[in-house]
């Protein structure tokens, strides 16, 4: 009996007419999303991922020291080191990009993993991701009158791990530990150090201080003594497809590899305007 | 013994009201949105509309998770997500209301209704009338197709002066759905 009661009781709940629908999430726990606004922050390379398929297009600058002012537009007319790169995601994981920067004229083809996301629900409490570059300087050195350097000596190296974390809607922080390789780090290059090896520890942040945009900061301590560390400041701003990033930093340097190995200006007069925008374009139909 | 006997009478009772309602409803329907900017046209789409019509209430009720639209560029969507729809905190966007002249359900026609109800979408809630066709494909299933128009403005989504040639004010819905009987 008491079991008869009990399933006609169950089959009741079962087809009681809903009055409404019980609002689901289609998924629970959600990857962080937008720990940066870009791939990339300032000039290091974020935890930031691109969907399979997708494009992205960076075009970065960086142009005189300051200390000319107004006679040099602040370093406007000083010459600008520019990178394009080129990144497309093959999967939510891993991309693989290529990159120019005029100084050396430097080709540099990188990938990045993503190996962890962070969650929502901080079941995931960091994001952290891989990043390999291979580069090659492709300067003209014929007016040398030692013979210029062939293609092994000019190649260099880069790897870093990026370990990020969004805190809160406004601060988010990104640790990258870093090192480059430089196969024959030769004077003639545009880089100080004389070492193979150069190690340094990237480090990242983002202040949102409107729902669009961020103050940035960029501090890459560098772990070669004789190279001053590299220190950037600036502001991230959203506007429709376009993320604009405008900041002051102590290095010309786009890449990496420069990055650690190029010299940095000391004193608030050394400091050199730089400006990227990025976007991001879907290819293929969806 | 006599109380649970009653019980059970009493259930049985329930249980032979829905059985023969007229509920139909869906967990894969279509929602659609196109932005028509000066600069920039984009389409939104998500699968994942849930809805639920019930002709003998005479009672709607859609939702969908604002999460599960997709506009074919996840920067694009990331933003939406986070700066426009803030589907942190207004994850879902709802539809509860009703029709204005319920049909009478003959297979294999189609009936132009309006409905009238709540749409609430990024915290706010309006009450408007959306016209849609009915079409009743056989006595357990039946398609809905839905267009209406959704002003960003209404519903407390601001579009920054910088952006205002890439994102339309004006955002054209259509849902299209099959629905089944319960």
């Amino acid at each position: 009996m008491k079991k008869i009661f009990l399933f006609v009781f169950a089959f009741n709940i079962c087809t009681v007419a809903m009055a409404q629908l019980e609002r689901k999430l289609a998924v629970e726990d959600r990857p962080v999303e937008l720990t940066f606004h870009a791939p990339r922050h300032i000039n290091l390379l974020t935890v930031e991922p691109l969907s399979k398929k997708e494009l992205h297009f960076a075009i970065m600058h960086t142009f005189g020291t300051i200390d000319g002012g107004l006679q040099n537009l602040f370093g406007l007319d000083n010459g600008a080191n520019i990178q394009l790169s080129f990144e497309y995601g093959f999967s939510e994981k891993f991309s693989v990009g290529i990159a120019r920067a005029s100084q050396d004229k430097m080709y540099n083809v990188y990938g990045r993993y993503h190996l962890l996301q962070q969650t929502e629900s901080g079941s995931m409490p960091v994001s952290l991701s891989f990043m390999g570059s291979a580069g090659v300087n492709s300067s003209n050195y014929d007016f040398l009158l030692a013979e210029a350097p062939d293609f092994r000596e000019r190649t260099s190296f880069a790897f870093q791990t990026m370990i990020a974390r969004k805190f809160s809607d406004k601060l988010s922080l990104q640790l990258s530990p870093m090192l480059a390789y430089f196969t024959s780090p030769q004077p003639i290059f545009l880089i100080q150090s004389r070492e193979q090896m150069n190690l340094g520890l990237g480090m990242s942040g983002k202040y949102r201080f409107t729902s669009k945009s961020s103050f940035t900061l960029q501090y890459i301590p560098n772990f070669n003594s004789e190279i001053r560390n590299n220190l950037g400041l600036g502001i991230d701003i959203e506007a429709g497809g376009h993320v604009f990033q405008m900041y002051f930093v102590t290095s010309q340097a786009l890449n990496e590899q420069y990055l650690l190995a190029g010299a940095n200006g000391g004193g608030i007069d050394k400091f050199r305007i730089g400006f990227n925008v990025n976007r991001i374009f879907a290819t293929g139909g969806r | 013994m006599i109380n649970k006997i009653f019980l059970l009478l009493i259930s049985l009772f329930c249980v032979n009201a829905p059985v023969y309602s007229q509920v139909f409803q869906t967990e894969s329907g279509s929602v659609s949105f196109l932005s028509k900017a000066p600069l920039n046209e984009f389409t939104g789409t998500s699968q994942k509309l849930n809805g639920l019509i019930d002709l003998e209430k005479n009672l709607l009720d859609f939702y969908i998770d604002l999460n599960t639209l997709k506009t074919g560029i996840s920067l694009r969507d990331k933003h939406m997500r986070d700066n426009y729809l803030e589907t942190k905190k207004y994850p879902f966007a709802e539809f509860s209301g009703k029709l204005n002249t319920p049909p009478a359900l003959e297979v294999g026609k189609i009936y132009e209704v309006i409905a009238t109800g709540k749409f609430k979408i990024h915290g706010v809630t309006k009450t408007i009338n959306v016209p849609g066709k009915i079409k009743v494909v056989s006595a357990s299933q039946v398609d809905l197709n839905a267009n209406f128009k959704v002003l960003l403005s209404d519903y407390k989504i601001s579009i920054p002066k910088v952006v205002f040639y890439e994102l339309a004010e004006e955002q054209d819905v259509t849902i299209k759905a099959v629905f089944q009987k319960k």
